[in-house]
């Protein structure tokens, strides 16, 4: 099936992150195989596939969490944030100083607590806050550290439906401001073709690239996105190619 | 009034017992001043308390609190220092995790002469005995909870490329409290019980509250036998809650049990 789009961006190692090639095995059990993708400065590019294709192991190699087995996945910048599935906060510092953990900017960790809302519970415990609050705060300490690459592993997926598309508009109001790139790994195909300016589509294990779609509305989206006739077709033709691959 | 009203009627029924055990104990008032020769009622507790003896009873107490307390402190560093390099690596887990229950487990009298020759027959031989006694919940308790840390904040470490030394200290250690906290609330409990045992076996110097209990025992004095004996049960409430205190002021506010 070639559903490969010409994306927006070419590869170049100047590249916020380039993927060559890139293999993993766990003992005899292979799960990922000659991945090959790159994501440009700026740019938002959303991996979906089915559970256990090996999506957080790419996010972890490419974090240099883990190293991969064949091939290589090249950073650009040592600073690379990483949202994980579980906010993964200091249940013992407060809201302010968990935002503060990875940088030094103190002016940058109030406005982006402002930005998100979360400035007027700089004093609670993380234990004291929503789950969709524990998550934008995690958010919050990802970019304070100022990464030129964010890798988010499913952010979202445990949230309900209205703090989740409440957090998509937030979180694309966080990269409109910083202009990051990011490597966003999730299930729902509707946050991705909202949220990305490329989807990429796994196969199921041993993982590897079967297509990619460029998404063509322009950055700036709203909710009424969502129930577009040209967003609904994306989302199908992206849920066609995911289904001939499972 | 739900939470207060349990420990009363269980400490009314105590008190119910401790009066059926002395009066029906034969002999018990076969004295000839007619004081308890081995269970004395509550009221009559106080009986042949002078104050010789009151001081006595201060001095002892001073005395078991100081060798718990200095024992209770060295516990937590030797507990946590040994939770800690366990949790470094597997292979010193398994090297060392026999050995820590083999301690655990041998009755202190069999090393007795052992201590002696370390610690010398008095308050070092007493200390050495409470920190023997208490280390152990300490140290399993650290190892549980530095193993609980949660893989994601981890990873939030490695990316952010703290040091060893960072990693423990702000990460693996606050995490961990909770756990630790609970295994000094047993500690605090055995080192007290460490410092009582350790007078029985190691007698040079002054005595404390287990010597004490000892010896209004072969005088046949069981007011301030049982005296004693109280002081030492407050004592090792006050430890525990020197813990829970402490706890409540650390842990509490951000942990949910």
């Amino acid at each position: 099936m070639a559903l490969s789009a010409p994306s927006a961006a070419r590869p170049s190692p100047h590249h916020p992150l380039q993927v060559e090639h890139l293999g993993h095995r766990f003992d005899t059990t292979a799960v990922l195989s000659d991945v090959s993708l790159h994501v440009a400065a700026n740019e938002i590019v959303a991996i979906v596939g089915p559970s256990g294709c090996g999506k957080t192991t790419l996010l972890r190699t490419c974090a240099g969490l883990l190293s991969p087995t064949s091939g290589f996945a090249h950073r650009a910048d040592r600073a690379v944030g990483f949202v994980f599935q579980e906010p993964a906060l200091l249940a013992w510092r407060r809201v302010a100083h968990n935002a503060a953990l990875l940088s030094a900017d103190q002016a940058l960790v109030e406005r982006l607590l402002s930005v998100s809302g979360l400035a007027e519970h700089r004093d609670k415990w993380p234990h004291q806050l929503s789950g969709g609050m524990k998550m934008r705060l995690s958010l919050v300490r990802t970019l304070a550290a100022r990464p030129s690459l964010v890798l988010l592993d499913e952010p979202f997926g445990a949230l309900d439906q209205i703090t989740r598309h409440r957090l998509h508009d937030e979180f694309a109001l966080l990269h409109a401001e910083q202009k990051f790139a990011a490597l966003l790994v999730t299930h729902a195909i509707d946050e991705a073709v909202y949220l990305a300016d490329r989807v990429v589509v796994m196969s199921q294990a041993p993982g590897r690239i079967v297509g990619e779609f460029a998404v063509p509305f322009s950055r700036a989206r709203s909710a009424s996105l969502r129930y577009s006739p040209e967003f609904g077709d994306l989302c199908g033709r992206i849920a066609h190619c995911l289904e001939a691959h499972a | 009034m739900k939470k207060v009203l349990p420990p009363f009627v269980v400490f009314a029924a105590i008190i119910a017992g401790w009066y059926a055990l002395a009066y029906s104990l034969d002999n018990n008032f076969a004295s000839g001043d007619g004081s308890a020769l081995i269970i004395p009622p509550p009221h009559r507790l106080f009986d042949g308390l002078n104050d010789a003896t009151i001081d006595r009873i201060v001095s002892a107490t001073l005395i078991s609190a100081g060798t718990a307390f200095v024992g209770f402190l060295l516990a937590i560093v030797v507990g946590m220092a040994l939770g800690i390099l366990m949790m470094s690596s597997r292979g010193l887990e398994s090297a060392l995790w026999p050995w820590l229950i083999a301690v655990q487990v041998t009755p202190i009298i069999v090393l007795t002469p052992i201590i002696v020759r370390v610690a010398g027959p008095s308050f070092g031989a007493r200390v050495f005995v409470t920190v023997l006694i208490a280390f152990f919940p300490i140290a399993s308790n650290t190892l549980f909870g530095l193993r609980s840390v949660s893989g994601a904040l981890h990873d939030v470490c490695t990316l952010a490329e703290f040091s060893r030394w960072q990693r423990l200290t702000r990460l693996e250690i606050p995490g961990a409290s909770p756990a630790i906290f609970a295994g000094l609330r047993v500690s605090a409990g055995l080192a007290v019980i460490g410092a009582i045992v350790g007078d029985f076996f190691f007698s040079r110097g002054t005595p404390g509250l287990g010597r004490l209990v000892t010896y209004f025992f072969q005088d046949t004095r069981s007011g301030p036998m049982f005296v004693t004996a109280l002081v030492a049960a407050f004592l090792g409430l006050g430890f525990f809650l020197l813990v829970e205190l402490l706890r409540r002021f650390l842990v509490s506010p951000w942990h949910r049990n």
